[in-house]
């Protein structure tokens, strides 16, 4: 460490002569790493999207039921406070039937004209029922125990798709994190090695004129670090790019998923790479090294091993 | 400096470079190696530089016993040698300059008076107008000068120089000769190793050793005609 700092600009010199003795090497493990950190960001931005999108689904879990029609206004209420009671109930809200038809008039939007060809509101009056997605169940169930209720509806079955979804999304990310990983690391292993190779006299020379160890070395990892990092930060900028096309797809059409921020989710998938693709450079440069002056140490041993 | 104690070589060829070698070096010794062509003169200086061991016998370098020590003891050994190696070793796509610095920039030099006695060197072997031409330019006498400063540029305490008078005329050599004789102190012992037994005859107070099928014959002081 003594020497870094007094050399950093003779070890980035250095870095900027290895890259130039390879140059086309270079570039397609900058371009391949780039490729592979930004499949890394997309799967992990669909991670986290879906995570978003379902805990928000969750958190707005409700089922909504339809009491028999002859029950007066003070069994409905009767009713609703009950149900307030069962464990995993949040709330429950009564919807009288002119609510129902503003919010279906609400919701088609222009072609509300159909609900003109009704001559009387063709909706009912129900219950709204938020409830703790993990009791929805238990709550269901007792709910189907009260003989005042006809009919009960739940999406249940869209929850479990998501959270299904979240699933496997988190277990392919797993995966594709895991391979990434590996295919980086060897991707910067093999152009580390490469680069020692075509440094060999240099790095020869200076081990004669009583260079350390770590001071030979330094190039090389600061190559791998800042391949890395180039290759993250042009990851970084196509996933910018691509998230934010995805948005106004989806945004426009579809206004009612509840996406994640695009601001937060950029910052923090940049961060991200950054610290990945940071530390894959590091550690591949190192592994790299350890590769190649396994070479070069194996004379000296050789050479203490003969006099014995 | 260098205690060399029944020292053999042995290549893993087979090769007896080195047989029974016994030598001492003192600080301030300018020691020249003869002798005919595969007879064991740059190994015998291989030995000296750490690039080879010992098969048998001990031998000691600077303080460090090269039997027993280890690749990091071996690294400081070397910092604290000026070695001139006969294809010089300078590196391509770098000026003179860089070339001497090279072999500075891990040792403890602040990076100011590093550029200075870089300067200092180049101009000592007469090349302060080729500071920064690439080395490749550079003719063989140049860059045989370059790979002296980047030597010398240290203060070492040893200045092993193999074949330097290899490609040279009668004159040039002399003159390189001296040139490396120049650089004796007292704290400094200089090695070199030649073919031009004929000159060495003109230099006062040398040591002189000539080598013979890896064996080692003492000479003794070379006095001046
Ligand atoms: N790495 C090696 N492996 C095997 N044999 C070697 C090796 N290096 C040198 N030799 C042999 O050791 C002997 C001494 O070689 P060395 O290079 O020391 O001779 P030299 O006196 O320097 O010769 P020259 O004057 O030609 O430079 C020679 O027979 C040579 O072939
Ligand atoms: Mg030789």
């Amino acid at each position: 460490m003594k020497y870094f700092f007094k050399n950093i600009g003779y070890f980035l010199k250095e870095v900027g002569t290895i890259l130039r003795l390879n140059p086309l090497s270079n570039l397609l493990s900058l371009v391949s790493t780039s490729l592979m950190f930004f499949i890394l960001a997309m799967m992990i931005a669909g991670w986290w999207i879906s995570n978003d999108v379902v805990e928000v689904i969750q958190g707005e879990a409700e089922i909504n039921f339809y009491y028999h029609e002859d029950l007066q206004d003070e069994e409905i209420e009767e009713l609703v406070n009950r149900v307030m009671t069962v464990d995993g109930v949040e709330t429950a809200l009564l919807i009288n039937a002119d609510e129902a038809y503003n919010r279906m008039v609400d919701i088609l939007g222009k072609d509300a004209e159909v609900l003109k060809h009704f001559d009387d509101n063709p909706f009912n009056s129900f219950v709204e029922v938020k409830i703790d997605i993990h009791e929805i169940d238990a709550v269901i169930s007792t709910l189907e125990s009260i003989p005042e209720i006809e009919n009960i509806r739940d999406n249940r079955e869209i929850l479990i798709r998501l959270r299904e979804m979240g699933g496997l999304i988190k277990r392919i990310g797993l995966l594709v994190v895991v391979a990434v990983g590996v295919a980086t690391l060897v991707a910067i292993a093999h152009i580390i090695r490469q680069g020692v190779y075509n440094n060999k006299e240099e790095i020869n020379t200076l081990r004669l004129l009583g260079a350390p160890e770590g001071f030979i070395a330094m190039p090389f990892i600061l190559e791998g670090l800042l391949l890395n990092l180039a290759g993250g930060l042009l990851a970084a900028v196509m996933t910018s790019f691509a998230l934010m096309a995805l948005y106004s797809q989806i945004q426009g059409p579809l206004p009612f998923i509840p996406m994640p921020p695009i601001n937060g989710l950029i910052k923090g998938l940049v961060l991200m790479l950054i610290l990945f693709s940071g530390t894959l450079g590091i550690a591949g440069s190192f592994l790299g090294l350890i590769n190649s002056s396994k070479k070069g140490k194996i004379k000296v041993i050789k050479a203490m091993e003969q006099k014995k | 400096m260098i205690e060399a104690k029944n020292v053999f070589l042995r290549y893993p060829d087979g090769t007896e470079a080195l047989k029974n070698i016994n030598l001492r070096i003192s600080p301030g010794n300018i020691l020249y190696i003869t002798g005919a062509s595969g007879s064991g003169k740059t190994s015998l200086l291989k030995l000296f530089m750490g690039i080879e061991a010992p098969t048998k016998g001990t031998l000691n370098i600077l303080g460090e016993s090269i039997s027993q020590c280890s690749s990091k003891d071996i690294q400081k050994i070397r910092t604290m040698m000026g070695p001139i190696f006969q294809d010089f070793r300078l590196i391509k796509g770098r000026t003179a300059l860089e070339n001497v610095l090279m072999g500075m920039r891990f040792l403890r030099f602040s990076t100011r008076s590093m550029e200075e006695m870089a300067h200092d060197a180049l101009a000592r072997v007469g090349l302060n107008h080729k500071v920064n031409s690439m080395v490749e330019n550079l003719s063989w006498g140049e860059s045989q000068r370059v790979a002296i400063a980047r030597a010398v540029v240290r203060k070492p305490s040893l200045i092993l120089a193999d074949e330097p008078t290899g490609n040279l005329d009668k004159e040039n050599a002399v003159k390189m000769l001296e040139l490396l004789s120049s650089f004796s102190s007292d704290e400094t012992a200089i090695i070199i190793t030649t073919h031009a037994t004929h000159l060495i005859e003109d230099f006062l107070d040398c040591r002189h050793i000539v080598m013979e099928a890896g064996n080692l014959m003492e000479k003794g002081w070379v006095e001046g005609v």
